[in-house]
């Protein structure tokens, strides 16, 4: 678990941090002929498993905690939709959640 | 990973909750998935996530499956339905749940709704496999061919030369499951379900109408006083995943329904 930055990360951060948890799902079996890139897909490039990317999935909210609202993005895309999905899709997803609004004030503290 | 013990066995589990509150009640909501290859993605991918923005959604891989252990022996129906059991209990679900199986995951639930009816609130079965006359010949004989041809060596070889990572994998851990444990064996064992007329909670079932086990559509239509049956013209076992967003659309309808 990383502490929540206050200082929303940028897309090569968030790219650095989505390899490395591949790294950890995977294991020395990580598919990777050349670097990750954002146009690199998960099914198609890596042949991840689905079950890897639920892990992917768990450990990416794990990192960057619940302003990344994952069930909410995952319920408006159909199955061909997940299946298609690229890193790049990833990252924009999360660089935009933790560059969106605050949390209203009131709400209680992160962290 | 979230993994969780339950039932003596190590268990891999996903609870998903939408992030925006009404404040309306949120039912729980238990998805159980089919045999061998099938684990908790296939719900993951496909009604897990729009379910969880008016549900509580637990999933799990059932044991043997996934990333959940693989013990050598106990795959029985009702080993799997202690597991539910254990499970529902870690997570605190004591009002009934709304049980969603997918292929042999239907049959969990159907026998949890029999043995346990205060834990069910109502079941949604997709291609329910369960055992009627003949169900271990029908079961088990086309597993026992998968594990068969996954024995050959010139397909391993194969597999691991020509075939991607990700079936390669699927493929070793299925077969390390086929010819290591005693799934097989225990799913022939299994005695025909004689007790669908006592299956009380209101039931929607779905099938494919080219599925290759419709006769347990009808026998569940006939037998279960709550079932509605709605069988998709074109589809095959595979409903699921041939027409998830239909699929999506009636689960939603369902829970909706069963809110009123």
């Amino acid at each position: 678990m990383t502490d929540v930055d206050t200082t929303a990360p940028d897309a090569a951060s968030v790219l650095a941090e989505l390899e490395r948890i591949l790294t950890e799902v995977i294991g020395d079996d990580l598919l990777l002929d050349e670097p990750l890139s954002m146009a690199t897909s998960f099914d198609e490039d890596l042949q991840l498993e689905s079950i890897e990317f639920v892990a992917l999935a768990e450990k990416l909210l794990d990192t960057y905690g619940e302003r990344v609202d994952f069930v909410t993005w995952m319920a408006g895309m159909e199955l061909d939709e997940i299946i298609a999905l690229t890193v790049g899709q990833v990252v924009d997803f999360v660089v935009a959640s933790l560059s969106g609004p605050a949390p209203a004030a009131g709400s209680p503290a992160e962290g | 990973m979230p993994e969780v013990e339950a039932n003596g066995l190590r268990f891999h589990v996903q609870v998903l909750h939408g992030t925006e509150t009404d404040g309306a009640p949120r039912p729980p909501v238990v998805m159980l998935h089919g045999l061998v290859i099938d684990n908790l993605s296939s719900w993951y991918y496909t009604l897990a996530h729009p379910l969880a923005l008016v549900a509580d959604v637990h999933l799990y891989d059932l044991r043997g499956h996934g990333r959940s252990e693989m013990p050598a022996t106990g795959y029985t129906v009702a080993d799997n339905v202690d597991d539910l059991v254990a499970l529902l209990d870690h997570w605190g679900v004591t009002e009934p749940a709304h049980l969603f199986g997918n292929s042999f995951g239907g049959v969990v639930a159907l026998a949890l709704a029999h043995r346990h009816p205060e834990r069910v609130a109502s079941l949604f079965l997709i291609e329910a496999h369960f055992a009627v006359e003949g169900w271990g010949e029908h079961m088990a004989g086309s597993l026992a061919l998968a594990a068969f041809g996954l024995d050959e060596d010139a397909v391993q070889d194969w597999l691991s030369e020509h075939a991607d990572r990700k079936l390669s994998r699927v493929a070793k851990r299925s077969e390390r499951f086929l010819t290591k444990t005693s799934l097989i064996d225990d799913l022939q064992a299994e005695e025909p379900i004689t007790w669908l007329a006592e299956v009380a909670v209101p039931t929607y079932a779905m099938y494919g109408s080219d599925s290759d086990i419709l006769d347990r559509a009808r026998e569940l239509e006939a037998k279960v006083p709550r079932c509605t049956l709605e069988v998709v013209e074109g589809s095959s076992h595979s409903l699921l995943t041939e027409q998830s967003a239909l699929v999506r659309e009636r689960a939603l309808a369902w829970i909706d329904l069963q809110a009123r």
